[in-house]
């Protein structure tokens, strides 16, 4: 009985091997399964080996740079070489790596190939070796390399390798476990950092309006962050300032300079009220910090819901759509390249402004992700295709327009070739009721705000020649009253001298009984003139100043304005009857 | 809007004073064009004008290009700020010939 229980030590050592081998697999197994350091886990896993098959001192190598070279990651026992790197294939680790087998060297002593490549490097005297392979099906990950045996005679035996390469083996699954999901983490890691990019970007778009409001707007990023944006915003006058915009490229660094030129549009937005003069400056902006190549094509705009009219500046941009009544489509393309390409000449320099009058119209912003877009059978909707679907929804509310547009581009379980980005001023419901209170329209001054403005001259007159002295008199009279210096005030005279004579001429075509009505306000800084006629609708874009170079009589007038006013536009008079110019100077 | 006329040798000197507009341009336009009918250089002196508008800056210019049509000239004199103002937003204070007086005018395009 005896006998039949009682082992010779080898096979004691065998079962000891086994048994316990498979306790610290496990142990090492579930040490690589719970932590997140990688490097940590290796190192206990060294020491415990190291100590398990009873080395002097235990190293394990991992391939790094591609393969090149071999660095010690982890170090146990006598000698600590952590950091230590080898070429790839140099000594008993290279080769045991690239040979993906097992290696023992006895007694080096007695080994003539043995070439000490890290006893130069540490000072220990290295006796016997024992090398095992890292690796996983073909994949070489490194070695884990012991020396010396600590107890006996020093030297290793077979089955210290056989038991080595059992535990090398687990150890390789480990690490290459570790390392995906290491991966793992860090893809998690962006694609949270992704996502919360999207929400933050998500926040710089306005919430979305109730259905009265005029201006409503949709994006749909065709990946998880948008290089397209579009913003609005009420100014404390009652106007709306809106943009919208498409940065070139897409992903990351084109939603960074969506970022940036969003929020320079907001906050510059807010106290400068001309479109034109809005994005020479953030074009200034960006020309100044851009990455080379990158640029923003944007519409600028203000809506005055008071009088249906927008006035806009378009850098680079798909030209907005304008949605009569008549329901004819009007476009107004850019006249001038994107923003960051080019910086003005001059600081100061504007880019050049349309004025739009809505007239119960809607007028549609859009990105060419929208017009570019694949329709069901594949083929791009283009602008005619934007048309088509705006006039069949066109008794739909604003919102729903929009998201007719947006359902036909944006098909479930196909990925968006583009951003979609659509914003539209819907004129309907104030130009309703523009028309159902006319009585405000004729002797009211039309801009007039309750709050910073003071109205401080009221005066109707006949459409006759002999009558713009008075008017020069009490113009002059009444800027000075306003605090303007006289060659301000001279200037204001100029304008409005000049205007009305073109009031005389060419709305009443001469005739001396029309009316005209000049509304003069003070508006915190800037001095308002609204001069109003009840003639024919004049032409506007016929009148523009004329060419200087050209010196013959005639046609001065209008250039004289230009030059002398800050801003000079006519708006939609209130009850569409006649023409309406609003003209500001600022009074210092 | 009032004016006069004078000779002095062979220049005629028209002055005119006051608001030269649309409702007295047309005046002013005749004047003008009777003067430099007379083929003799012309000075206009503006020294009294206290506004003048894009109407009689034309009639101005169409003087100027008839006399020179005929062979003549015609100069400015003396030329009030509110009038300096109007030709400078016209560009036109380059076209003309401006002197500062009378005498000067005379000198100049005698």
């Amino acid at each position: 009985m005896d006998e039949s229980v009682s082992l010779d030590t080898d096979d004691q050592l065998a079962i000891k091997g086994i048994s316990g081998g498979l306790e610290l697999l496990s142990e090492m197994g579930q040490d690589f399964a719970a932590s997140l350091d990688l490097d940590a886990t290796l190192l206990r896993g060294i020491e415990r080996i190291t100590t398990y098959v009873g080395a002097e001192a235990g190293a394990l190598f991992l391939l790094q740079e591609n393969g090149t070279i071999l660095r010690c990651t982890a170090s146990a026992g006598a000698t600590e070489i952590t950091g230590l790197t080898l070429a790839s294939d140099e000594g008993i680790v290279g080769r045991c790596v690239q040979t993906d087998t097992g290696t023992i060297v006895r007694d080096v002593a007695k080994d003539p190939n043995f070439q000490n490549a890290i006893d130069a490097q540490t000072g220990f005297t290295t006796r016997s070796i024992l090398c095992a392979p890292l690796s996983v099906k073909n994949e070489k990950i490194g070695a884990i390399e012991l020396v010396n045996k600590a107890d006996g005679d020093g030297l290793f035996g077979d089955d210290d390798l056989n038991l080595l390469q059992t535990l090398s083996a687990s150890a390789a699954l480990a690490v290459l476990n570790a390392r995906m999901a290491e991966a793992l983490v860090e893809q998690e890691r962006l694609k949270r950092e992704l996502e919360l990019a999207a929400e933050i970007q998500r926040g710089l778009l306005p919430e979305a309006s109730d259905a009265s409001f005029p201006v409503h707007g949709v994006n749909l990023p065709a990946r998880t962050v948008s290089g397209d944006f579009y913003d609005y915003f009420p100014l404390d006058d009652g106007r709306i300032c809106f943009n919208l915009g498409d940065v070139s490229g897409k992903g990351m660094n084109a939603a960074l300079l969506m970022a940036k030129t969003a929020s320079l549009f907001r906050c510059l937005g807010k106290t400068i009220h001309q479109p034109g003069r809005l994005l020479a400056l953030i074009n200034e902006e960006i020309c100044e910090t851009v990455t080379r190549g990158m640029f923003v094509t944007m519409i600028g705009g203000i809506y005055d819901p008071r009088h249906g009219s927008v006035r806009l500046a378009n850098a680079g941009h798909e030209p907005p759509l304008l949605h009569g009544t008549d329901g004819s489509f009007v476009g107004f393309p850019a006249d001038v390249p994107p923003l960051g390409v080019m910086p003005l000449m001059s600081p100061d320099e504007s880019f050049p402004e349309v004025e739009i009058a809505l007239a119960g119209g809607s007028l549609y912003i859009f990105t060419d992700g929208v017009t570019e877009g694949y329709l069901e059978d594949g083929s791009e909707m283009q602008t005619e295709g934007l048309k088509k679907i705006l006039a069949d929804n066109r008794e739909q509310a604003a919102p729903a327009r929009l998201q007719a547009v947006i359902s036909r581009i944006d098909q479930k379980g196909t990925a968006l070739r583009d951003d979609l980005t659509l914003l539209v001023i819907d004129d309907g419901t104030t130009y309703a009721e523009r028309l159902a209170d006319p009585a405000t329209a004729d002797d009211q001054p039309p801009a007039a705000d309750e709050e910073t403005s003071e109205m401080v001259l009221h005066l109707k007159f006949t459409s006759r020649p002999d009558r713009l002295k008075l008017v020069r008199n009490a113009v002059f009279d009444t800027a000075m009253l306003c605090g303007c210096s006289e060659a301000t005030a001279r200037d204001i005279v100029i304008a409005i001298d000049e205007a009305s004579q073109n009031v005389i001429r060419h709305a009443y075509k001469g005739a001396s009984d029309g009316q005209v009505i000049l509304d003069i306000s003070r508006e915190k800084d800037d001095i308002v003139l609204h001069l109003r006629d009840f003639a024919e609708k004049v032409d506007v874009s016929k009148i523009k100043p004329r060419d200087l170079d050209d010196i013959r009589p005639g046609g001065l007038g209008t250039h004289f304005i230009a030059e002398v006013m800050d801003e000079v536009v006519f708006i939609p008079p209130p009850d569409g009857t006649g023409n309406l110019l609003r003209m500001k100077k600022r009074i210092s | 809007m009032e004016h006069q006329i004078s000779e002095q040798g062979n220049v005629v000197i028209a002055s005119f004073e006051g608001d030269v507009d649309i409702h007295t341009s047309p005046d002013a336009r005749k004047v003008l064009l009777d003067c430099v009918g007379r083929k003799s250089p012309v000075l206009v002196d503006l020294s009294q004008v206290s506004y003048i508008d894009s109407s009689g800056i034309a009639s101005l210019v169409e003087a100027l290009q008839t006399a020179r049509k005929g062979g003549s000239d015609l100069a400015l004199v003396a030329v009030s700020d509110a009038a300096l103002r109007v030709l400078q937003l016209a560009r036109l204070d380059k076209v003309f010939s401006i002197y500062d007086t009378v005498e000067a005018g005379l000198e100049g395009i005698g």
